[in-house]
């Protein structure tokens, strides 16, 4: 990606996103008042058979390795999934190498709060809407800001109804779909697509901006034919022209300091 | 307790037969008990890399119907004594086995052997899950090509979903004269992307053909070549000592810095 913002990327328009944020939604930790909640995506999403929330769950604890504090209750929020006692199980057993314990369940399934019960958890069947239950009205703020310190390897996509924050690289292949920021303290070589619900004051953000694509909102950009000769730490928005690619320095300057007239 | 490593990529032909060969006979040849287990149902090939595809009576199949004792299975390599192979079924389909009773036969295997090699099949579907199953740690192969990397990428993340989280990467086949004209991924590309410790690199070469057809791993050959010495410095990597890895470009260097040298003296 050329570090010169005058330079225009290769830029064109993608039919909008749709916001439809269940169809996307991962396998997630929230903290809430003291407690660690895990969220399972709804039956209906896409992607969420069991080995891909399974998947998506040793993905999650990994990337987080460091942040976990041993023996915190979590919570699980199954939602709608139909969970048996050997998944049930499987889930305590992810979560155990990481000093995570499993204390209650959630969930609006009957069998599924049948299995938690004859394994010994406490289980709630009527789901907290409030935070289960994101408002589909106009307006809907943001999730908390992923952090995850992970290569995001070939095959694997991460996405977040908020920022993503990757301390790692960023692999081709891979993909980060957010809603907010995707900032990659590391390389980009996949796809990264930030404001993927449509806003386009949206950034991506890497050390070194390789990428196979990036997108912003409805806007998209590839990577020059021909590589730069040095990279250096850059942020890609949205101007009037479409995508542009600045060097990180000169972009905080040009947005913090006033312009001289 | 025995080591179990599965040989994978993701991509085929990037030479995990090869090197499971030569890796278990150079094993072998230091004193250890090493079975190879060919988990390429369908299109096996790794007896015919150790010269052994005369004597199969049994595969891995027969062991798992009851048909025969493990024992039986298991062909004893006549050359070296120490080393083992249990062959994968050649008319079966792939999906005839399952993880499990993989990981059956291989921990029984495991229990006679210092080292069990598992050569995988390519692909990501089932028959890399039964090489995979009972597997503590892996040799990750790629050659320096923008496809194959991907794929071994993509194994990777696949491996430490399966909680393998000892891996090492080989580099096959590299030409470091491609490399030098900037038309080869270089060692260094490779490890940026995949980030995994680095084991082997082994240069392309035509006695790694010529000893696949003739049945007899490199390492075995008196007049050694550079392929058969990288991976006999694998193995000794492999269990535990410092090794400098191999200049592959000596040949290259030398009249670089030659010419350097000559300028030099002229000013
Ligand atoms: N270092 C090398 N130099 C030259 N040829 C090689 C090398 N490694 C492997 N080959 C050749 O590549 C082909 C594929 O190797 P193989 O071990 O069967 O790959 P895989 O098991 O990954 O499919 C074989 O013909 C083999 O002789
Ligand atoms: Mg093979």
């Amino acid at each position: 990606m050329t570090s010169d913002s005058s330079a225009p990327a290769s830029v064109s328009a993608i039919s909008p996103v749709t916001a439809d944020t269940t169809a996307h939604l991962q396998v997630r930790f929230k903290t809430e008042s003291g407690r660690l909640l895990l969220l399972l995506p709804p039956e209906d999403a896409t992607a969420s058979g069991w080995a891909d929330v399974l998947q998506q769950l040793k993905h999650r604890l990994n990337s987080g390795d460091r942040f976990w504090q041993p023996y915190t209750a979590v919570h699980l929020v199954a939602r709608d999934r139909l969970l048996d006692v050997r998944q049930l199980q499987t889930i305590a057993d992810t979560l155990t190498p990481y000093q995570l314990q499993l204390k209650r369940v959630y969930t609006s399934r009957r069998q599924t709060a049948i299995a938690a019960v004859t394994i010994g958890y406490s289980v709630e069947q009527h789901v907290p809407i409030a935070h289960l239950n994101p408002p589909t009205e106009a307006g809907q703020a943001l999730a908390d800001p992923l952090y995850l310190q992970t290569t995001v390897r070939s095959g694997v996509e991460i996405r977040h109804p908020g920022t993503v924050v990757i301390l790692g690289d960023v692999n081709p292949g891979s993909s980060v779909v957010a809603d907010g920021d995707v900032i990659i303290w590391g390389t980009l070589r996949g796809v990264a697509q930030a404001g993927a619900a449509g806003n386009s004051r949206s950034l991506i953000m890497a050390l070194r901006m390789e990428p196979t694509q990036i997108r912003i909102a409805t806007q998209v950009a590839r990577a020059p034919e021909t590589p730069p000769t040095q990279y250096y730490p850059e942020v890609a928005y949205v101007s009037s022209e479409g995508i542009r690619i600045a060097r990180a320095s000169e972009f905080s300057k040009a947005r913090l300091l006033p312009q001289p007239t | 307790m025995s080591r179990i490593i599965v040989v994978t990529s993701g991509k085929g032909g990037v030479g995990k037969t090869t090197c499971t060969a030569n890796i278990g006979m150079a094993l072998a040849r230091r004193n250890h008990r090493v079975a190879v287990v060919d988990a390429d149902f369908g299109l096996r090939n790794l007896d015919l890399l150790l010269g052994l595809e005369n004597r199969i009576v049994y595969t891995a199949i027969e062991v798992l119907t009851g048909e025969c004792r493990l024992e039986q299975a298991l062909v004893k390599d006549k050359r070296q004594p120490n080393l083992a192979l249990l062959p994968a079924a050649q008319n079966r389909t792939k999906d005839a086995v399952t993880p499990e009773q993989m990981k059956q036969v291989v921990d029984e295997i495991a229990k006679s052997y210092d080292y069990v090699l598992i050569d995988s099949p390519a692909g990501i579907e089932m028959g890399f899950k039964n090489a995979v199953a009972s597997a503590h740690e892996a040799l990750v192969m790629t050659t320096p090509e923008i496809a194959a990397v991907r794929d071994a990428d993509r194994v990777v993340g696949l491996l430490e979903a399966n909680d393998i989280r000892k891996m090492h990467l080989i580099i096959n086949r590299l030409r470091p004269a491609m490399v030098q004209q900037d038309m080869m991924m270089s060692v260094k590309d490779v490890q940026e992307i995949l980030a995994i410790p680095l084991i082997g690199v082994i240069p392309d070469d035509e006695k790694v053909i010529i000893s696949t057809n003739r049945g007899e791993p490199l390492v075995l050959s008196p007049n050694i070549s550079l392929a058969g010495i990288a991976f006999n410095n694998i193995v000794r990597r492999l269990e535990g000592e410092t090794i400098p890895f191999l200049d592959l470009t000596a040949a290259h260097d030398d009249l670089f810095t030659r010419i350097r040298r000559m300028f030099r003296n002229r000013n």
